[in-house]
């Protein structure tokens, strides 16, 4: 049944352009070089460290390693962190369409 | 950590978080609308974040389910600020009253301008300003609107045909424009206007007085034309009489023409001097020799170095003497007649006046003697006549 939705779901955003974040509840990500990130869809911190920031998803998780790492702002579905980013790492994403 | 001016005002603190679940603080206070800015970890167990006032005190619920605690390390904002003022009493006062005095000060009237009065004084506009409460050290708010002032003092000063009054700031400006008067005129004693030669009148115009004369009247000297005193008998009353009367004045002249001419003749012959003009004087430069020549006529031509509207005091002047030669012509009688005529008749004129209009005019005599043409002419010429005389008011008449 859900996997019938989501297919429904994955061929309206085809068929009608629409972003995938939007349709699917992914993650958007605007890095401004290595000194800015802003995360919008994530659920919440897992782990925060001035060189390691885990933050949940909707599924999986997202990990920001760097140094000198600052949450300049939080709300209920983004984020804005600041410092020094040196790598993003997504864990158990899986496939889109599982 | 740069404060946002709203946050500012609402005063922001910074606090540490000590715990073990900092994280799970962090989300569960964000999921509760509270902002926290600024995130950092600090000593690898402490958390550092700004919050503002109100969401601080709603912060604390969420720190004992979480098993955090909480401590405040600065305080920044205008609450803070406030409470840092009223410790020092003294100090607001100052403050308030420095602004309190500066708003004061400024909304005195400090000085008062007077501009454009040449017939009326300072001193009487003045005057005249303070009875509309415009004057030195008054508050500018008592003072009445502007154009009702300035619509007071036109009605209070005498001669004066526009007020403007202007205030910028502390100082008040009292325009003046003074209505332009006409000269009084001048004081005449009554009088008579009576002939000032013998004439016969052709036209009367009075303007003030009796006219006494009439179209074609002989008039001789002296007979009162327009007469100063109208009225009745036993009513009388003595004006100044204006006016003008023209009538026809002979004139017979005497004329005596030479048949022969002298006129200056230009040889050709010149010779040019050169000076250099130093202000008001001149110095001689060029052209000190002797002219050959004895009678001569010198031309003056003067160049002064000038830039636009400026002229400088410096320039030279170009001298050119010209030989004259001095030729006698002959004249037939014809000629010399009508030469005579023509001068008498510009002698008659400025004799009788600018008016004056020749209407007839006739040789009574003529003859040829001695190179000369002897003539008498006689002109008829229309002119005023008028004259005044003053009335001399007799006693016991």
């Amino acid at each position: 049944m859900r996997s019938i939705s989501r297919k429904i779901r994955k061929l309206t955003a085809d068929l009608l352009d629409v972003p995938q974040d939007v349709v699917f509840d992914l993650p958007r990500m605007t890095m401004i070089g290595n000194r800015q990130l802003y995360i919008e869809n994530h659920r919440g911190v897992l782990h925060f460290t001035s060189d390691r920031l885990r933050l949940a998803l909707s599924k999986g998780e997202l990990e920001v390693g760097g140094s000198e790492l600052v949450i300049r702002a939080i709300w209920t579905e983004e984020v804005f962190i600041e410092g020094q980013i040196d790598h993003i790492q997504l864990h158990g994403q899986g496939e889109g369409s599982k | 950590m740069n404060l946002k001016w709203l946050q500012a005002l609402q005063g922001v603190v910074t606090v540490s978080i000590r715990g073990e679940r900092q994280e799970e603080l962090v989300n569960e206070v964000t999921r509760q609308k509270i902002v926290l800015s600024g995130i950092r970890r600090v000593g690898g167990r402490e958390l550092e974040c700004e919050v503002t006032v109100g969401d601080f005190f709603r912060l604390r619920p969420h720190l004992k389910r979480t098993g955090c605690r909480i401590h405040v390390k600065h305080r920044r904002g205008l609450p803070f600020w406030l409470r840092k003022l009223e410790r020092r009493k003294f100090f607001a006062a100052g403050l308030f009253l420095f602004f309190a005095g500066l708003y004061i000060l400024s909304s005195l009237v400090w000085s008062i301008e007077v501009k454009g009065n040449e017939k009326l004084t300072k001193d009487q506009i003045m005057q005249a300003a303070r009875a509309e409460g415009v004057y030195p050290f008054q508050w500018s708010f008592r003072m009445k609107e502007l154009d009702a002032i300035s619509k007071h003092l036109v009605a209070k000063l005498p001669g004066v045909s526009w007020i403007g009054v202007d205030r910028q700031g502390t100082k008040v400006t009292i325009e003046v424009v003074e209505s332009t008067t006409p000269p009084p005129l001048p004081l005449y004693s009554p009088r008579h206007l009576v002939a000032s030669v013998d004439a016969v009148v052709t036209e009367v115009k009075a303007e003030k007085g009796k006219p006494v004369v009439a179209k074609n009247r002989k008039v001789k000297q002296g007979d009162i034309l327009i007469s100063g005193i109208i009225g009745n008998d036993g009513n009388t009353k003595t004006v100044v009489a204006k006016g003008d009367v023209l009538g026809l004045v002979w004139h017979v002249y005497e004329i005596e023409s030479p048949l022969s001419q002298k006129i200056k003749v230009y040889t050709g012959e010149s010779k040019t001097k050169w000076h250099l003009l130093l202000g008001n004087r001149t110095l001689q430069i060029w052209g000190f020799e002797k002219p050959e020549f004895e009678r001569y006529e010198s031309v003056e031509t003067q160049h002064q170095l000038a830039w636009r509207n400026w002229t400088l005091p410096l320039g030279r002047v170009k001298e050119r003497l010209m030989e004259v030669r001095e030729d006698v012509r002959k004249l037939t009688e014809e000629e010399a007649r009508e030469t005579g005529i023509l001068e008498a008749k510009a002698a008659v004129l400025e004799k009788a006046g600018k008016d004056a209009r020749i209407v007839e005019q006739n040789i009574l005599h003529e003859k040829t003697e001695n190179g000369k043409v002897y003539m008498k002419v006689f002109f008829e010429v229309e002119q005023s006549i008028a004259k005044e005389r003053a009335i001399v008011q007799m006693q016991g008449e």
